[in-house]
């Protein structure tokens, strides 16, 4: 396994992470009690906690195979990561639109930044998620 | 990686592509060089050389040509184009 696909493994995974301030929200809303928890909070907290992942778990990939980590990203990678990144973009082109009727539907404010919140950290954990297929598959 | 054993200098898994390649036959015979000595001398990945030798991924015209370098051979000895493979 590559030292990019490690890499991109660490950064699905602490996005997944952040899956847990959707399932916070999720679940106040269905039991009918949203602002029942300071998301406020949990969101800074859930940030830093990804960050904090990120830079310990590269750093350790680094220390760990420090030659793979000086490896300039390769053309086939730079393919991989265009690839990704085309199809996640338009995911988050349809979220895009899919907030704007949001806002028709009566969503207040709050409502519309969790809906472009969510949508962004679905379109990044589909980039991720691609780049590790692609890994997989070859190109 | 390679294994040593057996090949015919076509890769026998890339029914998917159009263009075959002998890297591997040709890694053979110049000492069994590695995927990874190959991968640091064309400047890739040795995942990179693995999906290529694969037929996973074809290389970029200047990949190729160095690849044909490190090999001393001109380009149609590395790579090889039959339209064929994808038409059945």
């Amino acid at each position: 396994m590559s030292f990019r696909e490690k890499s991109d493994w660490c950064s699905f995974l602490s996005l997944c992470v952040f899956g847990l301030f959707f399932v916070r929200l999720a679940h106040d809303l269905l039991h009918g009690t949203p602002g029942a928890h300071n998301y406020f909070l949990l969101f800074f907290g859930l940030v830093g906690l990804v960050v904090v992942i990120q830079v310990v778990s590269h750093v350790a990939l680094a220390v760990w195979s420090p030659k793979d980590a000086q490896t300039p990203v390769d053309e086939r990678e730079q393919l991989i990561h265009l690839r990704a990144a085309h199809v996640s973009y338009y995911v988050l082109l349809l979220g895009a639109f899919l907030v704007v009727g949001c806002m028709h539907l009566g969503f207040s404010t709050w409502q519309m930044a969790q809906c472009i919140l969510l949508v962004l950290w679905l379109a990044e954990l589909l980039r991720y998620g691609l780049r590790l297929y692609f890994h997989r598959c070859g190109a | 990686m390679g294994c040593g054993c057996t090949f015919t200098g076509v890769v026998p898994d890339m029914a998917d592509s159009s263009i075959t390649n002998t890297i591997r036959k040709l890694r053979f015979e110049h000492d069994e060089m590695t995927q990874q000595a190959l991968a640091e001398r064309i400047g890739v990945t040795r995942q990179t050389v693995n999906a290529i030798e694969l037929g996973k991924y074809s290389p970029s015209l200047e990949v190729a040509f160095r690849i044909a370098a490190v090999f001393g051979r001109p380009l149609d000895q590395v790579f090889q184009y039959q339209p064929d493979r994808t038409a059945s």
